[in-house]
């Protein structure tokens, strides 16, 4: 079997497994440990729609805080919205997910998914000279905050390589692409990338509790 | 033993024209990338080449590799080279059968040890020989026994490059290719389904021209003409880059003649000249024509995916086992929960 | 003439020049081997976790933006005092213990151990440099409640031990006296006697049923004690059937302060069982920041059920008085900013209440920049004022506050905080500073409309 045939079969299968296994794992373990009660009269009711909103707000920096954090969250955005297209707006990923969604939806032409990927990329090392360089992030950062960071760029980056081919062959550069995928589907569920389904629940249950209290969220 | 006339003695018996000649050098040099220098050294080396000793073994093949190779629009200087050649056993085209083929066969084995090329199409079962035999030989004893006096050994078309359809899963017949049982002699592969007409002629007047095999790629195939994916030369490429596919077969797009990409090309992974050379004498290829690469160039195209797959699907299993992964998932999660709760409890009661 | 002996760093930071102060101690209480503390402050962190707390620990990204919401790093620069990062023990801990991986966690050895030297400095952390003001929770972009996390963290703390000393001791006091600065209930007698006395005000003390239970802070009590005839001039201009119990008026709650869930409960319970007592309707709390949050969004979980009568702040009381026409103010001719006390604003949702009231007395009211909700804190909440050795700091974050005041030109400064007030009375001190802070209520009961008291 060539490493292509590999990638994208027994290796992405097991990804598969161990990214399904291990985001319900993490989800599970966390979801049902003790639920806090809370006696107190609420000042407003505050169910589903109070995670809802804060889920949705909380993607917005409040003006006070919005100048001293510009810098980063504009890096973060043009991160994460590269990702987002790269990944769910480019064809042949359009294909990948169909072929196991059963549906499709239009995508973006290829040059600009490429241009939105290298934004992607720079805006990533930008934002890694900053955990190297700021005192802050220097002090608080382990080895889940590079690890992470770097199973996302590597398909990025990978990925970026196929159209630009650098004397490689496409199958290899693709295979090579999408073991790096494999990589980062299992890593997933275990580092801080985990934020992305976590990212639910941190939000949406400070939003019930701070809601409930008629407090800011 | 007689002598046997030169190539450019049996081309001048023809009637072809010199320049008509000169003029198929010119093209297979420009094929072969070669610089026109190489014309007349192309030209000497055929018009004074004996016509060198040819037998082809049919194995487990449909025989399209024949066809694609023997039947032309029109006579060509092509065919005509297969006529410069002494194709001395052929199982189709010839008219013997029986014994006296196989007393033709080991003759020119003989007369030429050493010298003939053995030309392959089909693969070799080895599950039992029994599956595919020619006059009562078994097609891996012929094979063994044809390949031993020869100078090379060309494998013709995907199925005796790589395995082809009788090598597909589940191959029952146990099906292998020329490579797999030839480790002692030199192998070109010239694999395709069929394999383009003029590629064929191309590496056997450059293994004419030079003596020599052609520079091969990993999968023993002749650079000149499978260093290039479809993908890289193909006509449609800036509609796969400006995001303009066709959905369906009939659809604008298609008709517009948008990339087949979502329709399952495999063009971007198959290395071969059809985009440049083309069929039928620079007619058109499959995706010219509207329909989506299958990679036939490609060890293993038959399992690699549905020819109306995209290249990108992933090969999953089937989700009863990734229901299971999430059963997995929700076990670990309860025992995780249960043993956090767990200590938690004990360091309430530690107090 | 002395010579300088180079122990000493020389502060270029400092508002005048100065020399750093020496090693800072290690508070700790008892005598628990290193091991034992440990273990103890651990296990008693993460033994309440649920499914928010390890969530929130879970999910953290380490993006470093709360540091930019946090007033004592903001001032300092010092990365140490990144909010989350006050709960980087814990964080190994949970993901030790609790968290999904847990198992894993152990087996490969994966976090650090926590040792003693690390507690040590982490006290500093967790109570010196954080008031729980909560501005970090509302940077967060997933939403952490980091506050909430560090008043987790103080519950091991305490069960460990590490709690600076000043703390420690008013906690104790509170716990046994039932006030923290040893208010014993006839103390408290004899002052709203004098306070009723001085006013020429009705105070009713322990009457067997009202309507109305009345608390006040020990701050109040001590220091500001025309507060005890404020509240009783507005009561009664209200008409409540009201009381003051001495089984019950301690608003304060330094079992919360410094991480103590037994006194926490204790506290809380003497006055519900007060209130429940007389039959209240409402139980009204004095200003103080933290005994709203101690009672109002705490107290129903120490009672174990729903409490039987309503919680308000005197702001909010005021707030609905005002609205309701139960009591009118005079006009008050002056420009006036306010200060939010953060446990009653930002993390309690009273926000408002105090705005109705100075938009009641008619004042030129001039918010501060990051006034309301994202207020910058005082940086004497949370227990902070009562640790001497976070002086420093605490005068250090204070400038915010200063330019914060200076910003809006305004006559007039109030809150409706007791602490509050004492944090900017020391640090007005300290400054030199023109500014006085007042009293919302205290305001409010000076300038009651006639007829009504």
């Amino acid at each position: 079997m060539d490493l292509l045939a590999f990638a994208k079969g027994p290796a992405l299968q097991v990804a598969a497994y161990i990214f399904v296994a291990g985001t319900i794992w993490r989800i599970v373990g966390i979801v049902l440990l003790k639920e806090k009660v809370d006696y107190s009269e609420p000042r407003k009711s505050a169910g589903l729609m109070a995670a809802l909103k804060v889920i949705y707000t909380r993607s917005f920096t409040a003006s006070p805080f919005k100048r001293a954090t510009l810098y980063p969250k504009m890096l973060a955005y043009v991160q994460h919205l590269g990702l987002f297209a790269v990944i769910f707006l480019f064809v042949p990923h359009i294909m990948f997910f169909k072929g196991f969604l059963g549906f499709d939806w239009p995508g973006l032409p290829n040059n600009i998914i490429y241009l939105l990927g290298v934004a992607s990329v720079v805006a990533s090392i930008a934002l890694l000279v900053r955990r190297l360089t700021s005192p802050v992030l220097k002090l608080i950062s382990n080895f889940d905050d590079y690890f992470s960071w770097f199973v996302t760029v590597l398909p990025l980056v990978t990925g970026l390589m196929i159209p630009v081919r650098m004397g490689l062959r496409y199958e290899d550069i693709l295979a090579v692409h999408v073991l790096s995928v494999v990589l980062l589907m299992i890593w997933f569920p275990f580092g801080k990338l985990g934020h992305a389904f976590l990212v639910f629940v941190t939000r949406g249950t400070t939003g019930m509790v701070f809601e409930r209290r008629g407090a800011k969220t | 033993m007689k002598k046997r006339p030169t190539v450019g003695e049996i081309l001048q018996a023809k009637g072809v024209s010199r320049r008509g000649f000169l003029k198929y050098c010119a093209t297979t040099a420009s094929i072969l990338a070669l610089p026109p220098a190489m014309i007349p050294r192309i030209a000497e080396a055929i018009e004074n080449a004996r016509r060198p000793s040819v037998i082809w073994l049919s194995f487990q093949e449909c025989t399209g590799c024949t066809e694609s190779l023997t039947r032309s629009a029109s006579p060509t200087v092509e065919g005509l080279i297969f006529d410069a050649i002494s194709l001395d056993y052929h199982h189709t085209l010839q008219a013997a059968a029986g014994d006296q083929a196989e007393a033709a066969r080991h003759a020119a084995m003989e007369e030429n040890d050493g010298q003939y090329l053995v030309l392959v199409d089909g693969s070799i079962p080895l599950g039992n020989p029994g599956f595919s035999t020619i006059a009562g030989i078994s097609n891996v004893d012929m094979l063994k026994e044809t390949v031993a006096g020869a100078a090379a050994v060309v494998a013709i078309g995907s199925c005796a490059a790589f395995g082809g359809i009788p090598g597909a899963d589940p191959n029952p017949t146990g099906a292998v290719s020329v490579m797999d049982l030839v480790t002692d002699k030199p192998v070109i592969n010239v694999p395709g389904c069929p394999p383009i007409p003029m590629v064929m002629t191309a590496v056997l007047t450059q293994f004419l021209t030079f003596g020599q095999l052609p520079e091969l790629d990993k999968h023993g195939r002749p650079l000149a003409f499978y260093g290039q994916t479809i993908h890289d030369r193909c006509y449609r490429r800036p509609f796969y880059e400006q995001g303009k596919f066709a959905e369906t077969f009939d659809d604008e797009g298609a008709r517009a003649g948008w990339c087949l990409y979502k329709l399952g090309c495999k063009g971007p992974t198959t290395y071969n000249a059809c985009a440049t050379a083309k069929w039928n004498s620079g007619t058109s290829f499959p995706i010219e024509a509207g329909h989506p690469c299958l990679g036939c160039s490609e060890p293993n195209f038959w399992d690699g995916g549905g020819f109306y797959e995209p290249l990108s699907t992933g090969r999953f299993d089937s989700g009863a086992k990734l229901a299971g992964a999430a059963g997995i998932g929700v076990a670990l999660g309860v025992a995780a929960a249960a043993a956090g709760r767990s200590k938690q409890a004990k360091f309430t009661k530690e107090g | 003439m002395t010579t300088v002996d180079g122990r000493h760093e020389l502060d270029r930071e400092a508002e005048r020049l100065a020399y750093k102060p020496p090693e800072i101690r290690h508070d700790k209480q008892g005598d628990m081997a290193s091991e034992e503390r440990i273990n103890q402050a651990m296990h008693h962190f993460v033994k309440n976790f649920n499914t928010q707390t390890a969530s929130y620990l879970d999910g953290c990204l380490h993006c470093g933006m709360c540091a930019d919401a946090c007033h004592f790093h903001v001032r300092t620069d010092d990365p140490r005092y990144t909010p989350i990062w006050k709960i980087e023990l814990f964080k190994r801990t949970y993901k030790r213990q609790v968290g999904p991986f847990a198992f894993f966690y152990r087996l490969l050895g994966l976090k650090r151990h926590v040792s003693i030297e690390d507690l040590e400095e982490w006290q500093h952390l967790l109570y010196d440099s954080c008031t729980v003001c909560g501005r970090c929770s509302l940077v967060c972009p997933m939403g952490i409640d980091i506050a909430g996390l560090v008043s987790m963290a103080r519950h091991g703390m305490f069960k460990a031990g590490l709690v600076p000393h000043e703390l420690h001791e008013t906690a104790k006091t509170s716990a046994e006296t039932g006030s923290p600065l040893g208010i014993t209930p006839e103390k408290f007698e004899e002052r709203v006697e004098w306070m009723a006395d001085e006013h020429d005000v009705e105070i009713p003390m322990n009457v067997e049923q009202a309507d109305v239970l009345a608390v006040m802070s020990s701050i109040e009590i001590n220091k500001y004690p025309q507060s005890i005839a404020a509240t009783a001039k507005i009561l009664n201009a209200a008409g409540e059937s009201w009381t003051f119990r001495t089984d019950g008026f301690e608003a304060t709650n330094f079992g919360m302060l410094s991480g103590n869930a037994e006194w926490q409960k204790k506290a809380s319970m003497k006055l519900i069982d007060a209130a429940v007592k007389i039959g209240a309707k409402t139980l009204v709390l004095p200003e103080c920041g933290h005994a709203y949050m101690a009672l109002r969004w705490m107290g129903a979980n120490m009672y174990g059920k729903p409490l039987p009568f309503k919680v308000m702040h005197i702001s909010e009381y005021l707030a609905d008085a005002l609205n309701t026409g139960k009591i009118k103010v005079k006009k008050v001719d002056k420009s006036l900013t306010y200060h939010d006390p953060c446990q009653v604003s930002r993390r309690g949702g009273a926000t408002q209440a105090a705005r109705d009231v100075i938009k009641h007395l008619g004042v030129d009211f001039r918010e501060m920049e990051y006034g309301g909700d994202y207020n910058w804190c005082c940086g004497g909440g949370g227990g902070v004022i009562t640790i001497k050795r976070a002086d420093p700091l605490r005068h250090r974050v204070f400038k915010l506050k200063m330019d914060q005041v200076e910003k809006t030109e305004a006559d007039e400064l109030v809150s409706s905080c007791a602490n509050c007030r004492q944090s900017f009375d020391d640090s007005q001190q300290h400054f030199n500073w023109d500014y006085t802070m007042g009293s919302l209520m205290e305001m409010v009961a000076e300038n009651l409309e006639e007829g009504n008291s």
